[in-house]
């Protein structure tokens, strides 16, 4: 059985400027495996992932005819029981770290606080989950993160720790919202390398929600290819390459490549879907 | 109407005015939405009215005494709001004290909000000993209570509506040198001002150009804000001696006057209070507002 | 003769008594109409070189000249009609309460050139925007219109030398291809000299002739263009960028790491 099961989501806003259709009828289902969604901004991924966990703030509307988790009616479900959901069967990774961590707290206090507050830890179990979920994510001394703030780490070390707390509770589903941007090259490849092992050792399922498509296409299993709201092309990562829309091939092709021609690159013909 | 919406809404305005407008309109219908600002824009609005027309609204003369009618209770026929220990009618006065409310209101809020801006923008764009001494001379008007200042300058200045006004002024302008300068020092590293620095422009002309403009929606913002506190300060100003002087019926001056009747005879001082209280409210209501429509973090939404 | 000039350059930033040396000895020169790319990742000092050229930043040692002579200080209006800059983000490099006609005819103002209703439609054209766009404000614009219209600014004054700091990275990748090309088709047609920022070194091969790779403020190696498409770096930091790089993802077998 399917972990997560989506069926015709759609998410409007009611603006001054009329309605607005984010995302106008996405359907999938995933079950223990690496699903990305790629699209460019204002494709709907976002919202995609966010209505997954009934984030979406008003004047937002999500609507669906079916969204179930693990069997659990989530369209329906209450605060409450979302609540319970979300961050401990669900957790969610966002781009930019320096956004999502607490500025004023330690990075410890941050990881510990949960898991004492909701599994009832003592003071020391909780250290010692929080640092060996640091050693997870190969931070190197996670004793001294542990007492760092949030902006005395670097980026890559920011995005691990955010990836760390997401762990802790043990998530069935991992939503990543271009958990890799705003990183580096270099430092993305790991953070990827991590992510990767982690889905793999706990089968977890992945939702990975990025604009690069080559990149998504390396990492997942199957990919979602979003263009204003809609699903223009679903397919297995590995035949990318054959994919037939021509949006994904436009967007395959407009990307430089190093030893590429210096002819004008590739565009978009936005009129043609 | 369509038609004049339809121009005012175009995406691609064919000149600097029809931009401009639209942009306005745009701001209008934001501020339409919300409900407290339209409250506040509509108490506003009614004080606007009242001052205007006062000798058309007003039932009595707000200077003619009658004391065989004074301090009749609230709904008194002839005296809707009871009249007060010289029996003058209150609603009257009332109703001639939005005049000199409003007159105090206007000047302080061309006055103090420039003087604030351009010592706010000039310390927090050039930065160094400039700021230093600014923010400095900031502090020592801040550091005295504001009601102290005004009356050490009306002391000098002599007594009278222009000099407590000028005297408000002068003390009401370093929050907003405050504000304009935290607002310049964000904007001043921002990326266009860094563009039209690149293209050689003058410090002035960024200045009023470019930074300003960015300063002006928290300023305007914290002068509706502030309002009240003005209209407080000039009664105080009134009841000292120092601003209005009886027998002008200004609001704060009623209020100190119906001071020895506050028990048996409570409408004298409670009405005029309420005006200020609603006026107040309305001023408020109406930052409230503006800042949201205003606001340039939110003007990309 | 080499059109930029840049010896031991050294950049220093203070602040709370801690010395940030963010570029470390720095040299380079760059010929007129050619193309030289900056690589190198966040705190690597690529776009500190560039605001050091602008006097936006505190230079500590080394020499500047632009076509042999050294820049002044303050860099000035003859400076400002030589060289100009187009920022990383379009959506902070716009004033957001002018219209793209006030942005455009500003420099035209400042340098007292006239004719600016002309000038002012023209760059629009130029840039591939639509003329009925001129008084839009910036929130009315796409990412990509707006780094066009930045662009355009930038042109204004019709210099020499552009500075290009990340100019696309902020932008959807089928809208870079199109901002890039832009920049290409502009540098053909007015003869300039771009001195483009990047991490993302495919975009990087795509424009440039000669290419920087930076590493904590500090030069690592100098590449020509033919070198790198055939990976002859000889630095290991080089090779790691180039392999790290996006586009190197789809090439070989497809296989999640590890």
């Amino acid at each position: 059985m399917s972990l997560l099961e989506v069926k015709n989501l759609r998410v409007t806003f009611d603006t001054e400027t009329g309605r607005v259709e984010a995302v106008r009828g996405v359907s999938f289902s995933l079950g223990h495996e690496r699903l990305g969604i790629v699209g460019e901004s204002g494709s709907g991924k976002t919202m995609t992932g966010r209505s997954v966990l009934r984030l979406v703030r008003p004047p937002g509307r999500i609507e669906a005819d079916a969204m179930t988790f693990d069997g659990q009616d989530i369209l329906h479900a209450s605060e409450r029981e979302m609540r319970a959901l979300r961050g401990k069967r669900i957790g969610m990774v966002m781009q930019d770290p320096k956004y999502s961590l607490n500025p004023v707290m330690t990075v410890g206090r941050q990881l510990t606080e949960g898991l004492r507050l909701r599994d009832g830890l003592g003071r020391a179990d909780a250290t010692a989950k929080a640092i060996a979920a640091l050693e997870a994510v190969q931070i190197r001394d996670p004793a001294r993160v542990m007492e760092a703030y949030p902006h005395e780490l670097s980026g890559g070390m920011g995005q691990r720790v955010m990836i760390a707390m997401m762990l802790i509770p043990e998530p069935e589903l991992l939503i990543a919202d271009e958990p890799t941007s705003a990183l580096d090259v270099t430092v993305q490849a790991e953070v990827l390398a991590i992510l990767d092992g982690l889905v793999r050792d706990r089968g977890m399922g992945l939702i990975f929600i990025s604009h690069d498509l080559r990149l998504v296409a390396r990492f997942c299993d199957r990919v979602l290819v979003m263009h204003k709201g809609l699903v223009v092309e679903e397919i297995e990562a590995a035949h990318l390459m054959e994919a037939q829309h021509p949006y994904t091939r436009g967007l395959l092709n407009c990307l430089p490549r190093i030893g590429g021609p210096r002819a004008p690159l590739p565009v978009l013909d936005r009129a043609g879907f | 109407m369509s038609t004049l919406r339809a121009w005012l809404s175009d995406p691609n305005p064919a000149s600097r005015r029809q931009a401009r407008l639209g942009q306005a309109w745009l701001a209008w219908q934001r501020i339409r939405r919300n409900r407290l600002a339209m409250a506040g824009l509509v108490i506003v609005g009614i004080l606007l009215l009242v001052a205007a027309f006062a000798p058309l609204i007003a039932p009595h003369d707000p200077l003619v005494q009658d004391l065989s009618r004074r301090l009749l209770p609230p709904g008194t026929p002839g005296n809707l709001l009871g009249t007060d220990d010289f029996g003058r009618d209150i609603l009257s006065r009332i109703i001639y004290g939005a005049r000199i409310t409003l007159y105090i209101v206007a000047l302080v809020a061309v006055t103090a909000p420039v003087i604030g801006l351009l010592i706010g923008t000039v310390a927090g764009y050039f930065g160094g000993w400039i700021d230093a001494t600014l923010m400095r001379l900031t502090d020592i008007f801040l550091a005295f209570p504001r009601l102290i200042l005004a009356l050490a300058l009306v002391a000098v200045l002599g007594p009278g509506i222009e000099n407590a006004v000028l005297a408000i002024a002068l003390t009401a302008w370093p929050p907003y040198a405050r504000v304009a300068r935290a607002e310049t020092l964000t904007v001043r590293s921002s990326d266009y001002i860094a563009a039209i620095r690149l293209q050689g422009a003058s410090a002035p002309r960024i200045i009023a150009g470019h930074v300003v403009p960015m300063c002006l929606p928290s300023v305007i913002i914290r002068v509706t804000l502030d309002m009240a506190g003005v209209i407080l300060i000039a009664a105080g100003l009134g009841f000292l001696g120092l601003g209005v002087l009886p027998p002008t019926p200004e609001w704060g001056l009623m209020i100190s006057s119906g001071r020895k009747y506050l028990f048996e005879q409570w409408w004298v001082a409670t009405m005029p209070g309420l005006a200020i209280f609603i006026v107040s409210l309305g001023f408020n209501l109406l930052g409230d507002g503006l800042r949201d429509v205003l606001d340039p973090r939110s003007a990309s939404r | 003769m080499a059109l930029i000039e840049i010896e031991n350059l050294s950049v220093t930033f203070r602040a709370k008594g801690q010395e940030v040396r963010a570029v470390r000895d720095v040299s380079l020169s760059v010929g007129a109409q050619e193309s030289y790319g900056l690589v190198g990742e966040s705190g690597s000092g690529k776009s500190t070189i560039l605001r050091a050229i602008c006097g936006m930043a505190p230079v500590t040692g080394g020499t500047i000249r632009i076509g042999g002579q050294p820049v002044p200080t303050p860099r000035g209006r003859a400076f400002s009609a030589q060289v100009q800059m187009v920022f990383q983000d379009p959506y902070a490099s716009l004033h957001p309460r002018h219209t793209i006609d006030r942005t455009l005819s500003e420099p035209l103002a400042i340098h007292g050139i006239g004719d600016r209703d002309a000038r002012v439609v023209q760059a629009l054209t130029d840039v591939g925007l639509p003329p009925a766009f001129r008084f839009r404000y910036p929130h009315q614009l796409s990412g990509g219109q707006r780094q066009r219209v930045a662009i355009a600014r930038a042109l204004m004054l019709r210099p020499r030398i552009l500075l290009l700091d990340e100019p696309t990275s902020a932008l959807d990748a089928s809208v870079q291809a199109e901002v890039l090309n832009l920049l290409n088709r502009l540098r053909a047609e007015q003869g300039l000299t771009f001195l483009m920022v990047s991490h993302d070194l495919a975009v990087i091969d795509h424009m440039c002739d000669r290419i920087m790779v930076l590493q904590h403020g500090r030069t690592v190696e100098e590449i020509a263009h033919a070198d790198l498409a055939a990976a002859r770096m000889t630095t290991a930091y080089a090779r790691s960028l180039f392999e790290a790089s996006a586009d190197r993802m789809l090439d070989g077998p497809v296989e999640p790491a590890r």
